[in-house]
């Protein structure tokens, strides 16, 4: 289990939970639905300190399982692409990958996440997991 | 004027409610159910009830204080759903939504919406992606009238014939 220290989320209809994820990689499951007005005021903190922790602790892998997260409004798919846009900066010392994992038989999750991998076709790796 | 049009076929919802966020999630969970039933496809169902949940965002974000509401009409004719968002806004809010039609219909769709994706994490503020959001992904057609102060918009989305 990797010593990143990161706490798990619980709020606003959103749940997002650390998980045991091996040697070099960290692994956050997300539930519920990111609908709130104003998304980025909790989650872009707490994207920031899961980049944080990635690169203190010398992740190289980051797996974000976005199965059980029914939807995410625009406002929500933003702190993705912030989180992207700073993760596409890191030195190779600190970089990592992020692993977005999503069921396709959910619509948004089918359609967005693939896009969002565009934006850094050498960070992001959309990982198809069905079920 | 508003006319009022006779529904097209009985696969019609209209709502009118004040402009709360809370409000927003509740909609979008029955226009999902809703049309999983009249259209028995989930995959068109969760688009529809997503461009719903995103024009209304909008509507709410940019709503006018004065005399605020929100009406959605949702109907479907022989070969397209029209999901219908009005609400009053403010002049200056009418001329933005103008700009933004004309942007994201100015190039091919994903790349605009990559390019608003790049721009958005440069900024502060609102993220701007609903509309481009629901044109690329949801594949639908967008349509902005204004008329004395309110603001109608259309996302269309085309049906298989069958």
């Amino acid at each position: 289990m990797s010593d990143a220290n990161i706490s798990p989320l619980n709020t606003e209809g959103l749940s997002v939970a650390v998980q045991p994820g091996g040697a070099n990689v960290l692994k956050l499951t997300v539930s519920g639905a990111v609908e709130m007005r104003d998304p980025g005021g909790l989650l872009n903190p707490y994207w920031s300190r899961v980049d944080e922790e990635a690169r203190r602790t010398g992740m190289k892998r980051v797996e974000l399982d976005l199965r059980d997260l029914n939807f995410m409004n625009s406002s929500g798919i933003l702190t993705l692409v912030r989180w992207i846009t700073k993760a596409k900066t890191h030195s190779s010392q600190d970089a990592y990958q992020l692993v977005l994992q999503y069921d396709r038989n959910v619509t948004w999750q089918r359609t967005s996440i693939p896009t969002l991998a565009k934006l850094a076709p050498n960070v992001v790796v959309p990982s198809e997991i069905n079920g | 004027m508003d006319m009022q049009r006779e529904p097209l076929s009985a696969d019609y919802v209209e709502m009118r409610f004040g402009p709360r966020w809370t409000y927003i999630s509740c909609v979008r969970r029955f226009v999902a159910s809703f049309f999983m039933i009249g259209l028995a496809d989930k995959e068109r169902a969760e688009q529809i009830s997503m461009a719903a949940s995103e024009l209304l965002e909008n509507a709410v974000k940019y709503a006018s204080e004065e005399d605020g509401y929100l009406k959605i009409s949702i109907q479907k004719a022989a070969n397209e759903v029209d999901v219908c968002v009005k609400n009053r806004a403010e002049p200056n809010h009418v001329n933005t939504l103008r700009r933004e039609f004309a942007l994201i219909h100015a190039g091919e769709p994903e790349k605009v919406y990559l390019k608003k994706m790049e721009e958005a994490a440069m900024t502060e503020g609102q993220s701007r992606l609903g509309l481009i959001r629901i044109l690329f992904e949801a594949q639908a057609r967008l349509r902005l009238d204004v008329n004395d102060g309110e603001i109608s918009i259309h996302a269309i989305f085309p049906l298989e014939q069958s």
